[in-house]
């Protein structure tokens, strides 16, 4: 029996000598993908069966990884959100990489993003391994209205401002142009969403979980940073209750606020946005800010921990995130890993807006610590339920205090935590 | 008629051999999922009636029943009866009725994703049509419709109601010009009035039609999900939030499959008891051929 | 016995100049309460990006004047495969509605005029399958599929993932709202025809296939068309099912346009207007035959 299945082995090694590799894509890729593919195989003498993926977005995605998960037919190379990395790892269906980025990464670390590998660690997000390659950074940053800002004779935001600072221009930006008690125009916008609140958390050197990140309880710091928040809104009124902007899909790109904190992904959506002359600049420093904390994670591929071929799947993932995957393979709004290309003319487009896109890279080295936990989803999460958002927009809204948000918001998520960590 | 036993079968057939191909297997399959923690990763554990306890003792599930029922109680009556309204209105003999009752069908066939962009231009707070008008006639405040805990739920309505009417409209329009037209005779003949024709005439030979009407735009109504999702999301803080919309969140952005499971399955059954009932007194007032 | 005179048409004779304006009056005003929101959508797509939330609201399509008017529908076609789109989601479309029409036929008419066991069970669990939310069993489907379906079908050389037929083949067999609504419409058929019918050794089939269906065409057309839209539109299991681009639907195409990131608004609303244009089409070209169904299928 077992010299058979030698025999077996050894045939099917000489009736196909390359090995083959299953990847399914992601929702981000287009149709550049299959041509990225091409240039991996003949690279590496794999053959890699690409099945793009049809869905919008990760939630989609999870859910055909789950189905798959469960089936017991991963691919042995799939796409993976900083958001799930640590339930799959958690779950045994991530093949551990840290061996294999040791040996062949590590080396030439100089030629990788390598702040970016963090969110690929797990349990630990310093310390941990790494169940997932980052094929992407993606960071939060502050864009303004440069008209704004010439109209009201100011300065453009610094890389060193301050709550103070952004507060005084913020004030200068807000106004009611026909005096009627309706202003309209307002020094800054935002809301409970993940990208804008944890933003001025981390640059108040503040922290949502505790230490072994499976509770939700933010410290003295994160605090301050939500009630700065508030008294922007509720006290200085220099930013708008979400209530007074809901239906409207973004008052930046409406030219209704002057400044907006939001991802780096935002900034083809304000390309788009005929006659708006904007820029970007870093997060403004909180009173208890110690470094500057870039609040962003990664977009990853992994390998699954069932693959028959778990080298061949490395090289694979290697090739997609390495040099091959240039920005016609890509696009320009997230920075690619591989930093020749993230330094090339044709990701930072010198001609187009921001004039200043090289800051992206900078502020990226400063890559810090992320929220993200199994159940983030629904704890922190993208829409307004019950959860960290929903409760910290009702306060934005005047509805309830900061305090009895975040007393709401501790409940429903370590709720949800228990369910992981019990 | 006279028939063998099996003929009834025969015509069944299609329609059984798609039910257990297709819908017994998901249907039983989530149903033992309802017993069970699954998030899709690993196989599903077993936690007896966990589930069905923690929805029960659940502050949100309770609110989000709330919403659900007052969602079918008003969005219900009102898709019938603007449905009908509809149907009455295209119902006429007039040069390019058809052309009328293309636009009335409009709602039904629309993308939702796309023109929620428009409703929710509507229904802004600051910046919305309904809202300038307001402020036009006086209103120094006017609701923030959309992000109000007491009106986001009938916005829902009002934008289902407008998608959904489209439907109940074409059947109740095939089921008037179904009416053979003696029967108006006759009644002119007795002198009745236009209001007498109507009241019993039309209704009472449109009330098979509208019990399938009423059923399924209560199905409907125990099914919405789009509308929520592309205007509120459930928010804020859960005041929009109905059943169907809290399953598909658990299921697909939580991805709690057995918990869900076990909401679609009280959602089930609370549809099943009021559908029952209503079957229950379909004979009152329904007027059938038997 | 009934014919063309007999179809009830109200207010015929009226016609009345003062009655007929404020009849038409009331159409137009309804017709654009309904029109509203979508005639605004069409209009937005002919303004330039930075018009579309520019507030006050412009009423002007400021992109008829420019250069480029139809820019982003031509878009749609030259770089997102639209029309391969179109042509997949109609071959959905239509299959999945014919099929409704023959299986919920015959199923209605066994639920309204034939008696046997478990008639009223067998009902009442198709109606559940209405209510049972799609999330809950679009997940164990997808598993049946991958573990049962797919591989059975592989051995035999077709395909179940990655092909149409996940999106016709259910909805072909299975059409719980279909069967009701034709069973109310096969109770409203006076009994007195299939008597006739039974008393000249007609078939139960016969029946069926001669009165019942014929009676209830505008009851089939409505069907048809109500599939037809269900199926246009079926988003969560494309988006399960369906891999190549090139067997993609145009609700894909139209969900591609939105994603966690951004939504390219100028091109979903082009998508959308394209994508209910054939629906408004089909609409207009079968709802005649609803109306005209009664009037031409007199049973002689």
């Amino acid at each position: 029996m077992k010299q058979l299945v030698v025999a077996m082995v050894i045939l099917g090694g000489l009736v196909s000598a390359q090995s083959s590799v299953d990847y399914l894509g992601s929702w981000s890729l287009n149709e550049a993908e299959a041509e990225l593919i091409e240039v991996c195989e003949r690279q590496l003498d794999i053959t890699v069966n690409y099945t793009p993926f049809s869905g919008s977005g990760v939630a989609d995605l999870m859910t055909e990884l789950r189905g798959l998960a469960t089936a017991r037919r991963l691919p042995d190379v799939f796409w993976m959100s900083s958001g799930f990395v640590d339930e799959f790892a958690a779950d045994g269906l991530l093949y551990n990489l840290q061996p294999l980025v040791d040996r062949d990464v590590m080396p030439e670390a100089e030629s990788w993003n390598t702040g970016a590998f963090d969110a690929a660690r797990t349990p630990n997000k310093t310390t941990g391994d790494m169940h997932a390659f980052p094929v992407y950074f993606v960071e939060t940053i502050m864009y303004y209205n440069k008209d704004m800002f010439d109209e009201a004779g100011l300065d453009y935001p610094t890389a060193t401002w301050t709550w103070d600072d952004f507060l005084s221009a913020a004030q200068a930006l807000t106004k009611d142009d026909n005096d009627d008690g309706l202003i309209d125009q307002y020094g800054y916008y935002g809301f409970g969403r993940y990208a804008h609140v944890e933003s001025w958390v981390y640059q108040n050197g503040g922290e949502l979980l505790n230490a072994a990140r499976d509770s939700f309880e933010p410290n003295e710091q994160a605090i301050e940073a939500i009630n700065f928040m508030n008294a922007l809104i509720n006290e200085h009124q220099v930013a708008p209750q979400p209530a007074e902007m809901a239906g409207l899909d973004n008052p930046f790109h409406a030219g209704l606020a002057a400044m907006w904190i939001d991802g780096s992904w935002a900034m083809n959506g304000n390309r788009d946005i005929e006659g708006l002359n904007f820029g970007i600049s870093a997060i403004p420093r909180g009173p208890s800010w110690q470094e500057d904390i870039a609040y962003g994670w990664s977009d990853m591929v992994a390998v699954s921990a069932t693959s028959d071929d778990p080298e061949a799947a490395w090289d694979l993932v290697q090739c997609l995130a390495g040099p091959e995957r240039t920005v016609a393979r890509s696009g320009t709004s997230s920075i690619p890993i591989w930093r020749a290309i993230a330094n090339s003319e044709a990701w930072l487009e010198p001609d187009q807006l921001p004039d200043n896109k090289a800051f992206l890279l900078e502020w990226a080295d400063n890559a810090g610590p992320n929220s993200f936990t199994p159940g983030w989803g629904e704890w922190r999460g993208y829409v307004g339920g019950a959860g960290l958002q929903g409760q910290l927009d009702e306060a934005f809204n005047g509805n309830q205090t900061v305090e009895e948000a975040l007393a709401a918001a501790t409940d429903v998520a370590n709720t949800v935590l228990a369910r992981f960590y019990r | 008629m006279r028939y063998k036993a099996y003929i009834p079968y025969l015509f069944l057939l299609p329609t059984l051999l798609g039910l257990v191909l297709f819908s017994l297997g998901p249907t039983v399959a989530s149903f033992l999922l309802s017993f069970t923690e699954w998030r899709g990763t690993v196989l599903p554990q077993f936690i007896g009636l966990g589930n069905y306890r923690e929805l029960l003792s659940s502050r949100i599930f309770w609110q989000v029943l709330r919403n659900t029922l007052a969602y079918v109680a008003i969005y219900t009556p009102a898709t019938v009866a603007v449905g009908l309204g509809l149907a009455l209105l295209v119902n006429q003999k007039l040069k390019y009725i058809a052309f009328f009752r293309g636009i009335y069908y409009l709602p039904a066939i629309t993308s939702m994703v796309a023109v929620a962009l428009v409703w929710n231009w509507i229904f802004a707070s600051r910046y919305g049509l309904i809202n300038y008008i307001l402020r036009t006639l006086g209103s120094s405040r006017p609701p923030n419709w959309l992000a109000d805990r007491d009106t986001a739920l009938y916005v829902l309505v009002i934008v289902s109601v407008w998608k959904s009417a489209g439907l109940p409209m074409m059947v109740f329009l095939a089921g008037l010009q179904g009416i053979p037209k003696n029967l108006y005779e006759a009644a002119r003949v007795d002198g009745a009035t236009r209001w007498h024709q109507f009241w019993y005439v039309t209704l009472p030979m449109l009330t098979p039609i509208t019990f399938f009407v009423l059923i399924v735009t209560l199905f409907d109504a125990f099914r919405t999900f789009e509308v929520t999702f592309v205007m509120t999301q459930g928010g804020p803080l859960n005041a929009s939030t109905t059943l169907p919309y809290y399953i598909y969140q658990n299921a697909f952005e939580f991805f709690r499959y057995g918990f869900s499971s076990a909401a679609a399955y009280l959602l089930l059954l609370v549809a099943l008891i009021i559908t029952f009932i209503n079957f229950r007194f379909r004979s009152r007032w329904v007027h059938t051929n038997n | 016995m009934r014919s063309q005179s007999d179809i009830y048409v109200p207010h015929r004779h009226t016609k009345q100049p003062i009655k007929l304006v404020l009849q038409y009056a009331l159409l137009a005003i309804v017709a654009f309460l309904m029109a509203f929101p979508f005639l605004w959508m069409v209009l937005t797509t002919f303004k330039t990006s930075g018009n579309i939330f520019r507030l006050p609201p412009s009423l002007i399509p400021d992109k008829l004047f420019g250069e480029d008017p139809f820019g982003n529908y031509r878009l749609l076609f030259s770089d997102y495969n639209f029309l391969r789109y179109a042509l997949n989601t109609f071959v959905v479309a239509t299959l999945a509605a014919l099929g409704q029409i023959i299986t919920c036929s015959l199923a209605a008419f066994a639920f309204a005029r034939l008696t046997f066991k478990g008639s009223r069970v067998i009902f009442g669990l198709l109606l559940a399958t209405l209510v049972l939310p799609i999330e809950v069993t679009i997940v164990p489907e997808y598993l049946i599929a991958l573990l049962v379906y797919e591989p059975a079908l592989q051995a035999i050389g077709l395909r179940w993932i990655d092909s149409l037929a996940p999106l016709i083949v259910p909805s072909f067999f299975v059409g719980a709202t279909g069967t009701f609504l034709l069973r109310e419409f096969f109770s409203t058929i006076p009994r007195d025809l299939e008597e006739a019918a039974v008393i000249d050794g007609a078939s139960v089939f016969a029946i069926y296939r001669r009165i019942f269906l014929p009676l209830a065409t505008p009851a089939l057309i409505t069907l048809f068309l109500l599939a037809f839209i269900t199926n246009w539109n079926d988003l969560l299991r494309a988006v399960l099912y369906i891999k190549s681009p090139n067997l993609r639907t145009l609700p894909i195409g139209l969900a591609l346009f939105q994603d966690e990131y951004a939504t390219q608004w100028d091109l979903l609303l082009a998508g959308s207007v394209v994508t209910i244009l054939p629906l408004i089409i089909v609409y207009i070209f079968m709802q005649k035959y609803i109306v005209e169904g009664i009037a031409t299928t007199g049973i002689k």
